[in-house]
């Protein structure tokens, strides 16, 4: 289906921006560090000329994606393992289910007790966060419906090529999925890190704006951050689209 | 004297997929009191609109629905629809003993409303099944409950939209019969649509064909037979051979020749 | 745990490596460690926190900052996404915006919300609700949207007053498709509770986490680490359990 463009929801957007300008310019809204959208964007405008803006950003990218790519390795990997071999998978998976009940963000100052102040603490912080939806959605991925198993045996498939060409393709789609997720996560939990550990990065820019009473680029950097997740987000979809085009129509993610 | 309902020079537009649609045009029909009336009709003929806007469900786009000789703007009071779509229109959290009290409960007292809802599922032979949750029951007795909801309500109207289409002929027949005897004990106005032919002609005591693009009413024909209706001698008669004979070429069919649509 | 354990069909065998690695943890684990103190100096760990009366209240700051939060997220998000669903041109109005609220991490609100309203509980709140509401209001939507039509016209024939259509049939209809969201949204409300308390440290467990971080004591981290975790999967244990038995009464399916 192609889509139109969406002329009410743009104009609604704009309008809410219009009066948010117009409630704090008529002190309405009083709140003495709410910005109106125009000195927000003045701010954006301070921070990229500056400087500061690209460097945070190369940062944090650099640490949610390093984080994420390691995740993505151990996730497929270890969730390949739990979700084809059995006896694994039944003598770990209950550890695991008890080892996610734990809040991700609490591990936040274990990190920083391991790895002090450091671009390390970002990195595994990261890693950990983007593990979690990797893993399971592979191991779930991973179960294959017995039916498409049927067809490999009638085939007479090796066991190799029903790996190949019958289980991984079948995962595709629910992995792709778990990598959107842990992108996304691995991306808030590195600004958590970099918010209370590591002093660098949007996360710490942000918390340095806030401490300079910068309302306007406060808020500019969480329009950046905002527009990363969402380039982010795009950019593993139109990759996935690109690399597995049948294997994810079968989950029905095309549509979304 | 004024019929129970009626509407003249109906017309209804929806908005479709590329704009608006006409669906009905110039619909003149009007129902006496105790009678029961078929609408029938090809799939996408219009039939159901044509139902919803009597029942006050879908407002008209030009022409007037009077019930009773007032002109009506929502679902007017005693006019219930009962849904082809029975899975839906029951409530699978309520019983069938709540399910049937719906449409009651908030106008009577206990004792009134507990006398109603055995009245109505004795009438349609449900109430031993009274308290099971209605999505363990089979699809006719399902469809059954729906009946006796509209029935607790005591409609002088009762719209029927395919009633009786998502079910298998068997308990169809035995439903089509249920019905007639709940009709000659409550005397209620019945329009039920329809596409099967037998069955508009084994109950009605007249019908009318929708045809056309936007449809109106092709053809209106009174049907004589005999009450009681009984499955087997009356559909040997004659006279109801040939008035089927008529409905089928009503629709466009001949003998001889494979259906045209 | 023993029921998830029967639903889920993950059999309480698995649970074997990670008391092994405790054990080992325990018996290799030097007491002095800065870094991996074992678990039974956990709890001489967060011994001052009970003795100075300060574990108590801050397990109760952060439950209600979490269960107040949830609750508001549940009543907007229900409301938001009933009419949302209902109306196709209301979501083409509203869904650009929404989705770019949507988008906005929680964690970037947390400085923000901070400079604007200030260390307050208040504060804690509005930055729980948020990331929390959209599940619900997701969900809700979807329901609302794909509710049959059938359904909808039923109490109008019957002549139901819109007070009694939206007690005995909207809200029943919906409930299980917001306990679903709910689901998914506690889970998140307390990790964003948490989050808020780390980062400005206000109150609550979180705030006794950063401090305990702070002051480099490893085994008061890995103890509250731990109840953190209790927390979190006595959440996730009631959600899962409420959501299931109520949908299979009002879904009708046993």
């Amino acid at each position: 289906m192609a889509r139109r463009i969406n002329v009410l929801g743009a104009a609604v957007f704009v309008l809410a921006l219009g009066l948010w300008e117009l409630l704090v310019r008529t002190s309405i809204l009083d709140f003495a560090y709410l910005p109106p959208p125009t000195v927000v964007a003045q701010g954006l405008g301070e921070l990229v000329s500056s400087g500061e803006l690209g460097e945070a950003l190369g940062h944090t990218l650099f640490a949610a994606l390093s984080g994420w790519a390691l995740a993505a390795l151990a996730g497929v990997a270890a969730g390949s393992v739990l979700g084809l071999v059995r006896p694994v998978w039944m003598y770990s998976m209950a550890s695991l289910e008890a080892l996610r009940a734990l809040p991700i963000v609490a591990f936040v100052p274990v990190a920083v007790l391991l790895f002090g102040f450091s671009v390390q603490t970002e990195i595994m912080v990261a890693f950990y966060a983007a593990l979690w939806p990797i893993l399971l959605n592979t191991i779930s991925g991973m179960r294959t419906e017995p039916r498409m198993l049927e067809s490999g045996a009638v085939l007479r498939l090796s066991r190799a090529a029903v790996l190949w060409k019958i289980r991984l393709p079948g995962a595709t789609a629910m992995i792709v999925v778990g990598l959107r997720l842990g992108l996304s996560v691995s991306l808030v939990l590195t600004l958590v890190a970099e918010m209370v550990g590591n002093p660098a990065g949007l996360g710490f820019l942000l918390v340095e704006k806030g401490q300079a009473l910068q309302p306007g680029q406060m808020f500019a950097a969480v329009f950046v951050i905002g527009v990363t997740g969402i380039i982010l987000n795009a950019l593993v979809m139109g990759a996935a689209r690109l690399a597995f085009r049948g294997q994810m129509a079968s989950s029905g993610e095309v549509s979304s | 004297m004024t019929p129970t309902i009626s509407c003249t020079d109906l017309e209804v537009t929806l908005p479709g997929a590329s704009g608006a649609v006409n669906i009905l045009a110039g619909v003149n029909l009007s129902v006496a009191k105790a009678e029961f009336v078929s609408i029938l009709g090809t799939s996408g003929s219009g039939k159901t609109t044509l139902l919803r806007v009597l029942g006050g469900l879908l407002p008209a786009t030009g022409g007037e629905v009077r019930c009773d000789g007032t002109p009506i703007q929502g679902p007017p009071d005693g006019v219930v629809t009962v849904f082809q779509d029975y899975a839906h229109s029951l409530l699978p959290w309520r019983t069938v003993r709540r399910n049937v009290a719906l449409g009651i409960e908030a106008r009577l007292g206990r004792a009134e409303r507990d006398e109603r809802v055995d009245e109505a599922l004795t009438m349609v032979g449900l109430l031993e099944r009274a308290d099971e949750y209605p999505w363990r029951l089979s699809g006719g007795m399902q469809q059954r409950v729906q009946i006796a909801r509209a029935l607790a309500t005591r409609p002088r109207v009762l719209l029927m939209d395919e009633p009786f289409g998502a079910l298998d002929a068997m308990t169809k027949a035995s439903l089509q019969d249920q019905l007639q005897q709940v009709q000659s004990l409550t005397e209620t106005t019945i329009v039920f649509v329809t596409h099967d032919v037998e069955e508009a002609v084994y109950l009605s005591d007249r019908l009318v064909v929708l045809n056309g693009s936007p449809a109106d009413i092709g053809l209106t024909l009174d049907i004589p037979l005999p009450r009681p209706r009984h499955q087997i001698s009356t559909k040997e008669r004659a006279d109801y051979l040939e008035l089927r004979h008529r409905v089928y070429e009503a629709l466009g069919h001949t003998v001889g020749e494979p259906a045209r649509g | 745990m023993k029921a998830k354990k029967e639903r889920g069909g993950t059999p309480i065998r698995g649970l074997l490596p990670l008391v092994a690695l405790l054990v080992i943890w325990e018996l290799v684990g030097d007491p002095a460690s800065p870094y991996f103190p074992p678990p039974s100096t956990w709890i001489d760990g967060i011994q001052p926190l009970i003795d100075a009366d300060k574990l108590l209240p801050a397990i109760g700051q952060t439950s209600l900052t979490f269960v107040l939060g949830l609750a508001i997220a549940t009543a907007l998000g229900a409301i938001v996404g009933t009419l949302v669903g209902a109306s196709r041109s209301v979501d083409r109005a509203l869904s650009p915006s929404l989705e770019f609220l949507r988008a906005l991490p929680a964690a970037s609100l947390v400085p923000v919300a901070a400079l604007v309203l200030g260390y307050t509980t208040q504060m804690k709140l509005v930055v729980v609700v948020l990331p929390a509401t959209w599940p619900i209001l997701l969900t809700c939507r979807t329901a609302r949207r794909t509710l049959s039509p059938v359904l909808l016209d039923t109490p109008r024939t019957l002549g139901l007053s819109t007070w009694h259509r939206t007690t005995k049939i909207l809200t029943p209809a919906l409930t299980p498709a917001v306990l679903l969201g709910v689901r998914v949204a506690a889970p998140l409300a307390l990790i964003i509770t948490l989050l808020v308390e780390i980062v400005t440290r206000v109150n609550g467990l979180g705030a006794a986490l950063g401090a305990a971080q702070a002051g480099f004591l490893s085994a008061q981290v890995y103890g509250l680490l731990t109840i953190a975790g209790i927390l979190g999967f006595a959440v996730n244990w009631i959600v899962t359990r409420a959501e299931t038995s109520v949908s299979r009464r009002m879904r009708g399916t046993v």
